[in-house]
């Protein structure tokens, strides 16, 4: 479990981080879902003890990260796969992570099976793409056989068949119990892996809650050969609608009192017959993620 | 195989009973190992080694020049060590930062004082390996000396060879002490050869300097064994040169925001 609250943090007068309150339940992948520099990378930090917050809290298991006692045993981390020597081999550097958790040796030779890096175990990390980095830090965030993992961006770097593994590896630990929270700026990545969503935008969280719930549409679409007579026919019922897209209507329906059921009923009882009656295609999370994005697109994240 | 890669997640008091905190000597061994499995720590540890051989063939074979006893082959060797030695000690607390595996090791164990200690326990142990190797490498030298038919000058006393490791280990946490304050190996490396060298400039304008800041005169009563009447100018000169620096340093590391 992992939970922060307020989070905030300012470099200098920039504030970076605004009151970014998360949780995360064993069980759930939560998706934190941002535009490069948006504040994700130092969120994550934040909870790892790595940045000091000026305000706001963060624990793991309902503790502070900087009071585990062998933190790599409770949460595995893949903060920044380029972040490791060049010069020691992939299994060296997953046997120091190994004996700092105080696991077993023969778990670096199961790991490195897991994530595919086997046969290229004995080279040096530097000759490594970042593919096969990442695969090597999923290995060290999994060392100490932790209940809860924190990735950021994990799937930089990997080719579509590595992103496929990957989905499949956080969602059996997922099923397993553990607790996962990953960031990217790919609102696709994030659909496909997590459950859970949080989205960050210049520091501050802008949308929470489960995915489905989030990623469902919040308008209908309503369709008739005769408008006018569906325009009436809404109008008596009291039904609020915008014109639009062309000949069609679009209800908001996010207040619950209006559903389908309800549009097909009054269409009915006006005879006006309905070519078309569904979920308007666009979504208000996707609008708001692109219109987001849009700004910061061509920046590449500096760690932040 | 993918069903099979995960047991189910242990409960919370299950695993807390099985992560107790991470035992000191652990650190220390992991310290160790990350300082020297690389082959650029290697190839450095061949350089210190080389160069000290190199210093003392000097006497060897210019024996006209050079004070033939066997303190002053020792204090031979001393030179050759700590001509790289500051450096090595330098990367020991610097290349964390360079390669930003501090990120890593600092989230393994996020008391940063207990890795900071970890690393000074082995710059200790360096600092003695280095001193024995460049008692071996005397010993060589004064060998060789004999076998050529010389007759040397018995003056090793106990106080001559106490001033020669504390010499080696000081000049090694005059490099932890850069190390830990600057956090950058090029910089930290650039400092301890120019910042002596700054100072020994200024002694000469100085005495001021010169007896009490100037690691070439204070550090070398050390190697000489000449304590008499320069204890405080020595241990003004070993805080200035270690104490405050590693002191500032530690906090520095303890206090900065790893981005």
């Amino acid at each position: 479990m992992i939970t922060t609250t307020a989070l905030t943090k300012s470099y200098d007068t920039t504030p970076a981080v605004r009151d970014v309150s998360l949780h995360c339940e064993p069980g759930t992948i939560t998706g934190f879902l941002g535009a490069n520099g948006a504040g994700k990378s130092t969120t994550l930090k934040m909870i790892v003890g790595l940045v000091r917050p000026d305000r706001g809290t963060a624990t793991i298991d309902g503790r502070p990260f900087v009071e585990l006692p062998n933190p790599t045993r409770v949460v595995g981390l893949l903060l920044d796969a380029s972040a490791m020597h060049p010069g020691r081999s992939g299994r060296a550097t997953l046997t120091i992570a190994a004996r700092m958790a105080g696991v077993q040796p023969k778990r670096v030779e199961h790991l490195l099976d897991l994530v595919g890096l086997a046969d290229a175990a004995d080279k040096r990390v530097g000759s490594y793409s970042l593919g096969m980095r990442q695969r090597l830090g999923v290995a060290q965030a999994l060392v100490g056989e932790p209940r809860a993992l924190i990735l950021d961006e994990p799937a930089n770097g990997l080719d579509p068949e590595g992103i496929a593994w990957m989905r499949t590896l956080l969602r059996d630990f997922a099923d397993h119990g553990g607790t996962v929270l990953l960031s990217s700026h790919l609102l696709h990545e994030v659909q496909a892996t997590a459950d859970h969503l949080v989205v960050i935008s210049g520091g501050a969280v802008v949308a929470a809650g489960r995915l489905d719930d989030l990623l469902a549409s919040s308008t209908i679409l309503v369709r008739s050969p005769d408008p006018a007579a569906l325009a009436a026919a809404l109008g008596s019922a009291g039904i609020d609608y915008t014109a639009g897209p062309g000949d069609a209507f679009t209800v908001d329906v996010s207040e619950g009192r209006v559903t389908a059921e309800v549009l097909a009923g009054v269409a009915r009882d006006h005879q006006v017959l309905l070519t078309e009656l569904r979920q308007s295609e666009t979504n208000g999370l996707e609008q708001l993620f692109f219109s987001l994005t849009a700004a910061a697109a061509p920046t590449q994240e500096v760690a932040a | 195989m993918t069903t099979s890669m995960f047991s189910r997640i242990p409960d919370i008091d299950a695993a807390q009973s099985t992560a107790g905190p991470i035992p000191f000597v652990r650190l220390v061994r992991v310290e160790w190992a990350k300082a020297t499995d690389t082959r650029s720590a290697r190839w450095l540890l061949a350089l210190v080694a080389l160069s000290t051989i190199a210093m003392m063939l000097v006497p060897v074979v210019a024996p006209t020049t050079f004070e033939q006893t066997d303190a002053s082959y020792l204090r031979v060797a001393a030179l050759g060590l700590t001509i790289l030695l500051p450096v090595v000690a330098i990367l020991l607390l610097t290349g964390e930062w360079s390669q930003r595996s501090i990120m890593i090791t600092f989230t393994q164990e996020p008391r940063r004082i207990r890795v900071v200690n970890a690393k000074l326990a082995v710059s200790m142990v360096l600092g003695a390996g280095a001193a024995v190797f460049g008692g071996a490498v005397a010993a060589a030298g004064i060998g060789l000396a004999a076998a050529s038919g010389r007759t040397l000058g018995a003056n090793l006393t106990v106080g001559a060879i106490a001033g020669y490791v504390l010499f080696v280990i000081l000049n090694v946490f005059g490099g932890v002490a850069l190390g830990a304050l600057l956090q950058n190996s090029a910089a930290a490396v650039a400092a301890s050869f120019a910042l002596p060298a700054a100072f020994a400039l200024l002694g000469a304008a100085s005495p001021l300097v010169s007896d009490w800041i100037d690691m070439s005169s204070t550090w070398n009563w050390v190697l000489e064994n000449d304590w008499a009447g320069h204890v405080p100018q020595i241990a003004f000169s070993v805080a200035f040169w270690v104490a405050i620096p590693l002191a500032a340093g530690v906090v520095r590391t303890i206090r900065r925001d790893i981005g």
